[in-house]
This record gives C-alpha cells, structure tokens and sequence, in this order.
C-alpha cells in the first residue's frame, strides 16, 4: 500500500503545450473503447448514487439491531443480517459512504498539498527544495500504511484523524511526481519567455506548468484513491479506524470476523464490497495510464 | 430449596451443616485431623469444612455432599464430570493455546499483572498455599499453620523434600528471600500488597512466622496464594543470580510441578515435565506447548482443526462458546467466574451528578441527578444483555461481590436492589429527573476498549429503545480508559474485574473512598471519585478484620447492598469462567479452579 | 561509486535519525499512561515509582538525550510491559519471523510474477494473457487481510491442509516452517505480484518491440531463445527498480497479515506497542523499519548499476 506511482509506467514529459479541450473529449472517447474502464465506472457510478441516497437505499436502519443474529440472506435481508441483528446489506450501502468519503477526500487533500508542495519545491529549488524535498525522503523511508497506522496511534481514531493520517501519508506521492515534472518543464522555452514577458511566478505556475503536470496527477490521484479505501479498511480492521458506530467495510468485516464460520455472507460481502470497489478504480486508472501513455508516444514520435 | 426436602434428608443436611461449622476459627486445622487434610484425596467431611472455614459453604454444597456419593466438585456448573483417571495415558504433549495475548511478555511473579500469566506460573512456580475448586486455601509448599491468637502471628510449617528445577532444596530462607525481594518496590510491582506484613522470621529450616501489623482475613486465600497471590509465589535465589531478571522472567525456576525448559517471546512457551516434583502422581503430563493466539478467529480454527487441544489464556470471545459446544470434538466447561462488569456513571458530570452519597436512599431518590442514574441502571434488562452480548453466558450482576465468593454473595439481591430491572419505573424516573422520553438528554459518550466494543454497542442500543436517548460509543485502548477513569475524565465507561476470590478483591479495591480504582487521580476539587459512602467505608474496614465468618457475610452484604442501591454503577453481569478443550484432554475437576489453568492432574489420550 | 556510496549511507544514517527523533517527540504527545495500564489490577501509585524508574518523570529534552545516547551504543532500552525485557531482545526475536514471511513471499511472488508476466508478453491478448491481467488487478484491489482469512477458512477450517496460524522457526525443519508461512505468505505477496505481473509484462513487451529484437529474430533466433536469453534480462531492469517499493508493499502487506495469523512479528510488535503505548517498543520498531526501508532502497539502486551497466552514479 504504497508509493505505487513509481511502480507504474508514468509519462516522463508530455505536451509543451498546455492542453486543448479538443483533447480532453478525446481521451474519454478512448476511454468510452476500453470495456473494464466502462465497467468501472458503471460500478462507480452505481457505488456514488447508493452513497448519495443511502438513507432511501437501504431498506433498514443501519445501526438498529431489530432482527435475529446471523439470518442468511433472504428477501427480507437481502445480504443476511449480522451478529447483532443489524441488516447487513443497510451498513453496506451505508458503509459506501464512508469508504468514498474517505478515499477520495484524503486524495483531495494530499493532492492539492503535495501539488502545492511539489510546485514550489521544483520550481523555486534552492533552500525550499531542500527543505520539502528532505521531509519528503524521510517519508519515503517508510511504507504509506505504516505512517498511516503510526499517525493514527498518534492523533488518535475517528474520521477526521483517519483523513488527517492517510492524506499525510500520501503527501509525498503527489510532490514528487510534480516536482518532477516541473523540474523538466521550467526551463523550457515558453516558460522563459513567460517570464521574459513580465508575468509573475504564479501566473507561470497557475498558467503554464500547472496543467501540464494534470495528466500526472489524475492518474496519481486515480491510484490514491484505490490505496485510500484500502489503508482506511485496513486501520479500521486493524482497530485504529473511524467512529466505531459508523459502518464501513474494513470494520464490519473486522468485527464480523469471529463469526465468519457461521454466516459466509459476513465474510464474503463486505470484503467483495471494497474489492469489487479498489478494483473499478484500478480499471478507470488503468485506461487512463494507457490514454496519457498513448498520447505521450504520439507526440514523440511526431517530433522525430 | 431447603423447604422441598423430606424430613430426613433435613435433618441430614442440619447435622451437616452444624458439623462444618462446629470448629474455631483460629483453629489452622479447622478442627480436623491432619490426615484429612492431606491429598490427594480428603473427605467429603473435610472439604465441607473447609469450604465453611473459607466462607464459601452454600446450601448447594451442603445438598450434593448428602446426595451425591462423590467428594463435591468444582462449581455447580461443571459441564463434565471427570473421566477416570485410569482411561487415560499418563504422558503425552498437550498444546495449549492462549487466548487474548500476542506473548508472555513475563513469568517473574514480581512482574506479572495478567491472569493469562499467572495461570502459567501456577504450573510452574509453588507458594505457601493453593486455592482449590472452592476458592479454599490448601497448603502447597506449607503442610500447616497456626495463628496465634491475637491473629498477628501466623507460624507455617513447610513441606519436607521439596526441590526446585534446578535443583536446590527448598526452605524457610526461599520464603524469606522471596518476601525481601516482593516488599522491595524496585523489584516487585506488588510490595503494596505486603504493606501489612512486617516480616518474617525463620524458626528453623522448615518452619517460619509470619508477624502481621493487623490481622488480616484474606492472608491465606490472596496473599499467600501461589498464582493469584504473586507476592509469595517463592522464587529461586541462585537462579535468579546467575540468569539475571529478563532471563527469569522467561525462564523461571521454581517448585512446581512443570519447568520451562522453552520460551521465546511471542512464540510460546515449551514446560516438561519436572521428575522431582513433590507429589510423585504428578504432573501427568510429559509436555505442555503454550502458544499465544491474540485473535480470536485463528483461535478457534486451531483448536478445531486439532492443532491446540485445549484454551488458557483470556475468556474465549462470547460469540465463540456456541461454536464450541456445537462442535463434538470439544468440551466446553463453565463455571461461576469470580469477576463482575459495570457501567460507571460518572457522579461530577451532567446529567446523573450526585454531589453526596452519604443520604438514605429514598433522599437522594428525590434529586434529579439521582433519579437520571437510577434510571439508566433500572432500563438495563441484565437477562437481555447476557443473551445479546455473552450469548447468555453470565449472571446479571447488582455489586461487586461475586457468585464464586458463593458463601458472601447474596442471591436475592437480584429481587432487592434498586437497580433491578423496571422499565416502566426507569422511564417515570428519567421524566422526573427532567428527561421525559429522553427529550433534552445530553450527548454523552460511552468509553469501552476495543475487546468491550460490541457489547458497548448493544449497550448503547438497549438505552435508546428503552430511555430514548443517545449515547456515543468512544473506543479506547485500555492503557488510554484506565487511565482517563482514574482521573474521573468520562461520561460513562464499562470496565470491571477478574480474579476476585476473597470480597476484599471486590470491597477494598472498588467501594471504599480511598479504593484503589475509586478516582485516585481525579482534579483536587473533586471531593471523590465515582462512589464516596461513610457507611460502606465503615462496614468494609469491620469486615477486612472480622473473622467471625457470619459476621463478616453480614458486613459484606451490607456494604454491597448500599453500593448497589446507590448506583455506584449501573453494574452488569457476573462472566463465567468458561475452558474449553478437545475431548481427547481429560481434565479433571479438581483442577477446575475459576480463573486457573491447573494442568498437574490433566491428562490426554492417544 | 564509492563517493556516491559513501555519501548516500551519510545520507541514510541522517534520515534514519530524523525517524527517530520523530518518533521519539511525536509519541509523548500521545495520551495514555502506560504505568497506569500495566498496573490496573495491582496499584495506581506505584505507577509513580516506575514512571521514575523509566525516567518518564524528567525533562523531556533530558530523556531524549539519554535515550539518544543508549541508542548510540545500540541499547534500545526496556519495554514498559514486563519491564526487564529488552526491546532488543523483543525485536531480535520478532524480526526473523517477518523476515521469513517477507522473504518466502517475495520469492514466490516473484517467480510467479514473472512467469506470468512472460507468458502475457509473449501471448499478448491470448486467453491467458487476459486472465493474467485480470487476476493482477483482483491481487491489486483485494485486502489483503481478506486474502487471508478467506485462505484460513478454505485451506486450514475446511480442508484442513495447512495450520491456521502460528509460525514455526525454520531450525524445526523445512516443512513445519514451510506450511506455517506459505498461508500469509501468499496474503502478504499478492499485491506484491500483481504489481511485478504488470511491470514484467509491459517491459518485456516494450523489448520485444525494439529494434534490436526485430534484428534477432531476423537472424532467425529461436523465439524461445529471444525471450530468455536477450529479452529478458533487458526487461528486468525496470522491474529491479521497483523492487525497493514492492518490498515496502510487502511489508506492509506483513503488519496486517501478521494480525490475521498470528504471527508475532515487526508488524504485531508495533501494532501492539502502540495499542499498549509501550514507548520504548514503538521507538524500536519504528527504528528498525526505517533502517530496513532506508537500506533496501539504497540497496536497489546500487542493484542498479550492477543490472544496467549504462547507468553511473556521480559522486
């Protein structure tokens, strides 16, 4: 669970030129080609709405322990019920909320922070490079989910120190690749002559080196979330997660756990929940590490 | 029950009632002859009379010993009746897992503070005395012993013949050694519990006086114990010298019927069998494996996948017991377990404050604080929460007191506390007290570690269905609860204890003002912690130093009776003490001590 | 390569104190007294006198100059639990268990990983290919603690082939060892190969699309000889290279899968350390995951250069 970036194929430099719209059409048309990509996002889509409308969804109270212990799925309940008589299929719909929650406003905040950081870093270098770029090896030294774990020890559970740690945990991923980026793209000949023109660094950074350094940062944000939603199921299995009345699928199956030999269903479903989950998002950000790909070697090759 | 009876069998039961209690008290003997205490086997006579002279004899025990033609046996639950000692192989490994721990971090007596250890170490390591099935005091290293009869000065006469592991005779000088090194607080983290003992003197090589500064009710069952007791559980001073502490601490020395001949952290510990033993019936057993199993789940696949064949350690979780007894292979046994479980309701906070105790009842019944809390305990259906969070494995508790002090606690106490279950008074009591239906009720938070989360849950559930208010559950590590609950920094938490065999266990660590639990790290304002009674201070010092045993029942209900009708916690249950093994382990009865993994007696086929 | 070398484990042993100093500062901000939880059932106020025996009672610069000055001369100090247990000792114990469990799992995900992602370069689109592909992504998107547990109730409750849980040391014999680890090595390996599948598979097929392979097979090299003897070796080194991330996976993967079998390694020492606030433990093992991490990847970039002869580090 971790700085997955590098173990990807990444574009090393793209376009000089900040992109079109005519383009942006152009890489959800090849996305529309690739059948997981659909899939995932069907999934994703499915996933979004029954968060968003949970409250209509799900049949039951989540938290309400009405029903007899550890029923096998029915009509009734269309998942089983678990071992406290809650409705298992209420807390998984629920429980979408909290894992999409959770991944993509970690991935929110650690990209805009590590964006940020990545920017000044690479573009100004110097003092400021040293010193972003000196904390950013020293979390590099360790695993995302180790950090992870260790912050929350720190701070404490609950949902907004899950947030705080994983977003910290994820930082660096997301300043390094645009420091890199911006590390080959700031002595570039439209960047100098920008500055020649009088504009002011944050114009440059805003205007030009900025969308440049998009393409990486969907996919690296993309990759994020799918290791967000599995560091937050694995603190919460581990006992270092969000509220423990809040369903979410790392905890309803770490709690479940010593009764998964008498209802299947409690292993099964919420384990199946975030896996089918981790793997829509895996599926759109391949196609989309396929679609930047693609568009990096055409412009190469134009060029030769 | 006693009314059910025929004439004879009445009378049977009198003549033997009046014959257990016909001794004195300060006789060390009990009025019986040497002979019938010794093992292995004693008299149905003798064991009720020292069931009587422990303060454990119940009417149950009276009845079995008149009916049944065996010797009483442990608890009155005990799911298996022993197998014949004969059906079975002496010899053999026996694995163990150890439920509820990562490793035995340490068997150093003077270091241990877990059950799950010193339920290793009484297999290993001797004491002075043993409580048996009954929580009776039996010599271990000590044949007998007299007080005096101030009751200040106890002279014990120790064992002929004993050795330890490796080899050194025992004698009065490992008693005193053992005392030195407990008393002294670099070494030992239980020197408190010796604060009343001055010292120890030796007679000659087999005898010794203990001098007390008060005389002391539980000498024999806490202090001297060898498992539970810790500070007397005798060591060994040369291997203590040339091992060094972290190395004892792994591999302790002793007297007992096992040695550890193994022990890697978080890997187990490996005990054989130690030839020299005493007792030469005993152990049974060639080897015991002892291997810690923190998760529950891999728990139970080991032990039905045959891997482990019997769980020490921490209670097996709740949810696990039916899987068990479901299960052919293995034999589940329950017995009463000497603990309790309570909600304490923090009296400083809103909206259950009470700022004093020390008024009748059917006073502070007319403060709306009171009213709150009497209310929260009275809306807890205790049958319901045993059914829903021990799968119905405990008893509904209303003091500290335990069932398995069976001679202290008092069984209709269920029918007289205020706290017994009354839903419709519950709700009346809340709307006085200013919450009607729950309307206006503060968001409170409910502290549990993670093992108690989800009976926190249902916790929480019972209170909104019955009282309709809202209660936040906030999951703590234990280290984090404790200590927030010694500073009084809580709404409500759930905790509670093990291994209480005597009622001081239950009394003079929980109920008194200066209790060890009771706040003692609370902000200086705070004139007490959660309880603060004169009475019950009062009571519970008569009865530290009553040894009438009548006497001292009677103190101890009383003060119990006031904990329970006050609130000083909404209290729960009582757990059971549950051990399960593979049917191919025979473990006998008389080992079935509650809180105890004996396995001198146990032994395993094929 | 010497002064690159010499200047990256300065660089190293840096880092590796800033962690320390971290950890140290970070984890007296931590509520909770683990004096108190040891000594639930026994004493609150001696509490106090082993607080002062640890020397939590003084200055917390004081402690961390005292501290720093042990760990200079390698003494981690004693665990809080049990206090005459060395972390050491806790550490030298637990650390050949997940070295196991790392280990086995990195190789046989490797050569999993790698056969797979051959065969999909080479049958690129086949039936197979597909399939591959799709169980990397399955690897890559489940828990792994799932992974685990669901391997516990198949092969160790049903089919009782395998133990559940616990580990056997390796001087015990092969197979003990063998059979206690091969259940949470494939838990803990599966991401791990998932990511090797994807990387082996793209390389060999971007070397298998260059020139000088085209010249190869003109030459009319057997395809067989191609893939091993020229292909091959070209398309590992982007695969070296993630080695050092792939391991960091690995180990973390290992922190829960440890949880799930039971296995008291780095992992569960850390897990509980930090649920029992055991100071001096955290500090420990937080150290020796740094010193893991920090060297390993040092070491695959020294890999590197062995690998990949074009690549020189400038000192």
């Amino acid at each position: 669970m971790t700085e997955t970036t590098d173990s990807l194929p990444l574009p090393g430099s793209l376009v000089e030129t900040t992109p079109r719209r005519r383009s942006s059409w152009g890489w959800l048309r090849t996305l529309w080609r690739s059948k997981p990509a659909v899939l995932g996002l069907s999934f994703l889509l499915l996933l979004v709405i029954g968060a968003l409308f949970a409250p209509a969804i799900a049949p039951y109270d989540p938290n309400a322990q009405d029903f007899e212990f550890l029923e096998a799925p029915s009509l009734a309940h269309l998942l089983g019920t678990d071992d406290l008589g809650r409705d298992l299929f209420s807390r998984i719909v629920f429980g979408a909320r909290i894992s999409l929650f959770v991944g993509v406003s970690t991935v929110l905040l650690s990209s805009v922070i590590g964006v940020f950081l990545g920017l000044l870093a690479g573009y100004y270098g110097g003092w400021i490079d040293n010193i972003i770029m000196r904390y950013i090896d020293l979390q590099w030294a360790f695993p995302n989910f180790i950090i992870a774990v260790y912050l929350v020890a720190v701070f404490g559970t609950g949902l907004e120190n899950v947030i705080i740690a994983v977003t910290l945990a994820f930082l660096d991923d997301f300043a390094r690749v645009v420091r890199g980026m911006v590390l080959s793209i700031r002595e570039r000949e439209y960047v100098l002559s920008a500055r020649a023109l009088g504009a002011s660094d944050a114009r440059i950074l805003w205007r030009h080196i900025l969308p440049n350094a998009t393409a990486p940062v969907i996919v690296q944000a993309t990759v994020s979330v799918s290791y967000a939603i599995l560091a937050e199921a694995g603190l919460s299995f581990l006992g270092l997660g969000v509220k423990p009345s809040t369903p979410t699928w790392g905890l309803i199956l770490s709690d479940s756990r010593t009764f998964i030999s008498r209802g299947w269903w409690l292993a099964v479903f919420p384990g199946l929940a975030i896996t089918l989950t981790v793997l829509s998002i895996n599926f759109l950000g391949d196609a989309l590490r396929d679609i930047f790909d693609v568009r990096e070697y055409e412009q190469e090759e134009g060029g030769h | 029950m006693f009314q059910r009876l025929d004439k004879q069998m009445r009378k049977k039961v009198r003549e033997m009632l009046r014959w257990a209690y016909d001794f004195d008290p300060k006789d060390p003997l009990f009025g019986l002859k040497k002979e019938e205490l010794r093992g292995p086997r004693m008299s149905r006579r003798a064991v009720l009379r020292l069931m009587a002279a422990a303060g454990i004899l119940t009417m149950t025990d009276v009845l079995a010993a008149c009916t049944a033609p065996a010797p009483p046996t442990a608890g009155e639950e005990a799911g298996q009746a022993p197998a014949p000692q004969e059906a079975a192989r002496p010899g053999g490994e026996l694995r163990a897992g150890w439920a509820g721990t990562g490793e035995i971090r340490t068997l150093d007596p003077a270091q241990i503070n877990q059950v799950l250890q010193f339920q290793i170490t009484s297999n290993v390591l001797g004491g002075l005395t043993h409580i048996n099935p009954d929580l009776v005091a039996e010599g271990d290293l000590a044949v007998d012993w007299e007080p005096s009869d101030d009751g200040l000065e106890w002279t014990f006469h120790l064992r002929e013949g004993v050795t330890f592991h490796n080899g050194d005779p025992f004698s009065a000088d490992d008693v005193i050694f053992t005392f030195n090194r407990s008393k002294d607080p670099e070494q030992s983290i239980h020197s408190r519990v010796l604060a009343n003992m001055e010292e120890i003197q030796k007679i000659d090589d087999l005898t010794i006086k203990i001098i007390l500064a008060k005389p002391q009710a539980s000498l024999l069952v806490k202090t001297l114990e060898r498992s539970s007791g810790r500070a007397m559980t005798i060591v060994n001073k040369r291997a203590l010298e040339e091992m060094g502490t972290e190395q004892y601490g792994l591999t302790p020395v002793g007297t007992g019927p096992f040695k550890v001949v193994e022990h890697q952290l978080g890997q187990g510990v490996v005990l054989e069998r130690f030839e020299d033993y005493y007792d030469p019936e005993r152990p049974k057993l060639d080897k015991v494996t002892i291997i810690p199993i923190p998760e529950p789940e891999p728990l139970a696949a080991a032990i039905e996948a045959g891997d482990i064949q019997l769980i020490g350690g921490n209670a097996p979780a709740a949810e696990l017991i039916d899987r068990f007894e479901s299960n052919p292979d293995l034999v589940v046994s329950q017995i009463t377990g000497p603990g309790f479980q309570a909600l304490w309701l923090n009296p400083h906070r809103e909206p259950y404050v009470v700022p004093d105790f020390n008024k009748p009842v059917e006073e502070l019944k007319k403060e709306p604080g009171f009213m709150v809390r009497l209310a929260i305990a009275k809306a807890i259906d205790r049958e319901d929460l045993i059914k829903r969070a021990l799968f119905g494995r405990g008893q509904p508790a209303f003091g500290t007191i335990n069932p398995a002090m069976r001679f202290f606690f008092d069984t209709g106490i269920n029918d007289t506390s205020e706290q017994r279950f009354d839903l419709a008074e519950a709700q009346r009591l809340l709307a006085d007290g200013g919450y009607p239906n729950g309307e206006g009720f503060p968001p409170l938070k409910l502290m549990v570690t993670p093992a108690g989360k989800r009976e926190g849950e249902i916790l929480v559930d019972i209170l909104k269905k019955n009282l309709n208010i809202e209660v936040e559950l906030d999951i703590k590590d234990f280290p984090v609860m404790i200590d927030l609950f010694d500073s009084m920094d809580y709404d409500m938490l759930r905790i509670g204890s093990g291994g209480d065999y005597d009622p001081d266990d239950a009394l003079v660590d929980w109920m008194q003002t200066s209790s060890k639990f009771n706040g003692p790290n609370r902000p200086e304002d705070m004139p007490f912690g959660y309880f603060s009674d004169a009475e019950v201070d009062e009571l519970v010092e008569m009865e530290r130093v009553e040894t009438n045993l009548d006497k001292r029942k009677e103190l101890v209900q009383r003060a119990n009776a006031i904990t329970s009708n006050k609130v000083a916690a909404a209290f729960l249950f009582h757990p059971l003490d549950i051990l399960v093994y593979r049917k191919e382990v025979n473990y006998p009865a008389v080992s079935r001590i509650p809180g105890l993994v004996d396995l001198d007696r146990t032994t395993i086929e094929g | 390569m010497t002064r690159y070398l010499i200047r990256r484990t300065i660089s190293a042993v840096i880092v590796i104190w800033a962690v320390a100093t971290l950890v140290f500062f970070m984890l007296r901000a931590v509520p909770g007294d683990p004096f108190r939880a040891m000594l639930a059932d026994v004493d609150p106020q001696a509490a106090d006198e082993l607080r002062r025996k640890f020397g939590l009672d003084r200055p917390m610069y004081i402690q961390y100059f005292l501290w720093m000055g042990r760990m200079a001369q390698g003494d981690l100090g004693n665990s809080i639990y049990g206090s005459n247990v060395s972390v050491s000792r806790i550490i030298a114990e637990a650390f050949p268990r997940t070295l196991s469990l790392a280990g086995l799992a990195f190789v046989i995900s490797l050569i999993l990983a790698i056969s797979a992602g051959i065969v999909s370069a080479v049958r690129k689109n086949s039936a197979l290919d597909h399939a591959f592909t799709f169980f990397a992504f399955l690897g890559l998107s489940m828990p792994d603690f799932w992974l685990g547990i669901l391997l516990i109730i198949v092969f160790a409750v049903n089919l009782q082939w395998l133990p559940a849980i616990g580990y056997v040391p390796l001087s015990k014999g092969f197979w003990p060892w063998f059979s206690h680890l091969i259940l949470p090595a494939i838990a803990a390996g599966t991401p791990f190969s998932a990511i090797v599948a994807r990387m082996t598979r793209s390389a060999m097929l971007e070397v298998l699309n260059s020139e000088y392979i085209k010249v190869a097979r003109a030459k009319g090299l057997t395809e067989q000889s191609i893939v091993f003897r020229h292909a091959l070796k070209n398309a590992l080194i982007p695969v070296v290279t993630v080695m050092g991330i792939a391991f960091a996976l690995l180990m973390s993967g290992a922190v829960i899968v440890e949880n799930v079998f039971a296995i008291k390694g780095l992992g569960r020492v850390l897990i509980q350390g930090i649920l029992n606030r055991d100071y001096p433990v955290v500090q420990g093992a937080i150290l020796v995951v740094a010193v893991i991490f920090v060297f390993t990847n040092l070491l695959v970039d020294v890999l590197y250069t062995v690998i990949d002869p074009r690549i020189r580090y400038e000192g």
